[in-house]
């Protein structure tokens, strides 16, 4: 079988960005170039020109594209992952958002943690939640976390944690947060009563316009798995679930411009997020 | 129809949350009639949102008057609504082939590039018709896109053609197109035309040499590999990402004889800029070319410490081609002292 070339890995990385809005720069190469020669040993593929021509040109139901989404994405979930994402979050969207609603007297504060898996998405926000906000206790404030797998939501509910999934906590955050039984770790009741658990089919439309009066919502690495059309289509029902000045966040390496031009891109220092103005 | 008069009233709502579910709705209602309301609203409406539900809704309805509504909107001033409406077209495949062959007829030149942006995604045996009429079309811009699609098509049957524009073009975003789409779709013939359209390639300006480059990459042989080597030294930085991917592309099909003095020191040109990782990678890459040697060989080991992380991951691959029997336990041993995960990996595989 032939190597990938830089020129091929370009052009690939070129179609998952366009298709999965997932973006691999050069320093991934190898990284990419392992998984895609896997792939091509799977298909029996023995030319990456013809395998980059299939993703391109002839997958028109996006089949090998999804294929190549499980190659390259990770299931693997973690308290406080794309940390840098989290501190564009902490750092300005929160202050900003809830400074506004201060000044308006209203006291409510609403995050939607969409494909919430087993959890450690939305219990990671009610952390940063109460360290930037203390007074997060005496205001109306919610952390909705859906998804659509009854199973996962069941071991969310649980609130115990393997040490991988705790690696990533901050020092500071564990002693606050997390309580140590055995060898797992339990997210502490004051920090776990912020967060609901709901089970919700994205692409359940009418299900979909219930959620309403978001101030964030997060949907971090899961749009990835789904077609172009629903992809839109979730995208536009995350734009009517959000209030005018509220914020949105995909993946580290999502784009949302890519898939909807509803939002907004505002830039804080180093980090760019989408807002709905 | 009442369903659809109900959503068609909410299209003009004040609040646009209701805007974007009605145009959501007739969406899924699948209906031709839903179509009209949809296209006029578009005009008027101030919400990317809804224009946005809106451009959704098109894209969902079956009936070929949303491919009718759709093409009608090619021809709009607002270059969102053009770009959206190629992705809607797209979206729907083969079938809108026969409505865009009356566009490529009927058409003005942005129509007829319009049409062809549409194909880019399709593909090319289902619009035969349409691109034998654009390689013969007046303007040149739809000369070009058709080039352009049929060799990310990889369109073989159109081989003869292109190479006949190859000799004969003069507008040199035709020239490259045409030589990229030999890339995908030529041979040997292809080759030798390219060399009697640039006879000297070293004498190139930088923007033909990309693209002839990327052809002899693609089709070149190991006589190639020396005199596209000695472009690193004689051309400028700018251009060494092209030079080393031909050098790459020559090397993933030939192996090059040893006995060339020259291309360790011409190539290391490229390596020992770490401005430039992935030219570094590149050019290690290339080294794979001439591994057999036992200077290379060493230069390759002594790679293995290089600061640069991609230098380290590319002679790992270099050396595995070399297939000697020490090879193993080397690899094995700078596994050790090795931090990255991925070269640790690939050290270990």
């Amino acid at each position: 079988m032939s190597e990938i070339s830089v020129e091929q890995f370009k052009r690939l990385s070129q179609h998952i960005y366009q298709k999965l809005g997932l973006h691999f720069d050069e320093k991934k190469i190898y990284f990419l170039k392992k998984r895609v020669e896997k792939r091509m040993a799977a298909l029996q593929i023995a030319e990456p020109e013809d395998d980059v021509f299939m993703v391109g040109y002839a997958d028109p139901l996006g089949l090998e594209m999804q294929e190549l989404a499980n190659l390259v994405t990770t299931n693997e979930t973690y308290m406080f992952r794309e940390y840098e994402q989290l501190q564009a979050f902490a750092n300005h969207c929160l202050p900003e958002v809830l400074s506004t609603k201060l000044a308006r007297d209203d006291r409510s504060l609403r995050i939607w943690s969409a494909g919430c898996s087993s959890g450690e998405e939305p219990y990671t926000l009610a952390m940063i939640v109460q360290e930037v906000f203390p007074q997060a206790h005496s205001w109306k404030c919610q952390i909705i976390a859906t998804d659509i797998d009854e199973n996962v939501l069941h071991r969310a509910c649980e609130a115990r944690y393997g040490e991988r999934a705790v690696a990533e906590v901050p020092e500071e955050y564990r002693k606050k947060h997390l309580v140590e039984d055995g060898e797992e770790w339990l997210v502490r009741e004051k920090t776990a009563a912020l967060v609901e658990f709901r089970h919700l089919n994205l692409n359940d439309r009418m299900a979909m316009r219930a959620m309403r009066g978001f101030d964030f919502i997060f949907c971090r690495n899961v749009l990835i798995y789904f077609d172009d059309q629903s992809r839109k289509a979730v995208v536009d029902h995350f734009y009517n679930a959000l209030n005018r000045g509220s914020y949105i966040f995909l993946g580290h390496s999502e784009s949302v411009g890519r898939i909807s031009t509803a939002f907004k891109l505002k830039r804080f220092e180093d980090h760019l997020v989408y807002i709905k103005e | 129809m009442s369903d659809l008069s109900e959503f068609v009233a909410k299209l003009e709502a004040a609040d646009e949350t209701e805007r974007v579910y009605a145009a959501e709705d007739i969406g899924y209602l699948n209906a031709a009639e839903g179509v009209a309301p949809l296209v006029a609203r578009l005009d008027q409406e101030p919400s990317r949102a809804v224009r946005d539900a809106i451009f959704q809704a098109l894209t969902r309805i079956e009936a070929d008057a949303a491919v009718e509504g759709c093409i009608r909107l090619l021809a709009s001033d607002d270059p969102q609504i053009r770009n959206q409406v190629v992705e809607i077209l797209r979206h729907k495949g083969a079938a809108v082939v026969p409505f865009l062959e009356t566009v490529m007829r009927e058409g003005d030149k942005d129509l007829r590039k319009l049409t062809l942006d549409v194909l880019s995604g399709l593909p090319a045996v289902s619009a035969n018709a349409i691109y034998q009429a654009a390689l013969s079309d007046p303007d040149p811009n739809v000369i070009i896109t058709a080039v352009e699609n049929l060799g990310r098509a990889r369109a073989h049957r159109f081989k003869g053609r292109i190479e006949e524009l190859l000799l004969a073009a003069s507008h040199p975003m035709l020239i490259g197109a045409c030589l990229e789409a030999l890339v995908g779709i030529g041979d040997e013939d292809s080759l030798a035309i390219l060399r009697r359209r640039f006879p000297d390639f070293s004498m190139l300006p930088d923007f033909f040499l990309v693209s002839c480059l990327k052809a002899i990459g693609a089709l070149g042989t190991e006589r190639d590999f020396a005199a596209v080597a000695a472009l690193l030294a004689e051309r400028g930085t700018q251009l060494r990402p092209a030079i080393l991917s031909a050098l790459v592309g020559i090397h993933a099909r030939h192996c090059g004889a040893a006995h060339d003095d020259n291309l360790l020191p011409l190539l290391r040109l490229a390596i020992d800029d770490l401005s430039a990782p992935l030219c570094s990678y590149q050019a290690v890459r290339a080294l794979g070319f001439i591994s057999s040697r036992d200077d290379v060989y060493a230069f390759l080991i002594g790679c293995l410490t290089s600061p640069e992380r991609l230098v380290r991951l590319a002679s790992i691959e270099c050396l595995r081609e070399t297939k000697r029997p020490e090879l193993d336990e080397v690899l094995a041993a700078r596994a050790l002292s090795e931090t990255d995960e991925d070269v640790r990996q690939a050290l270990r595989s």
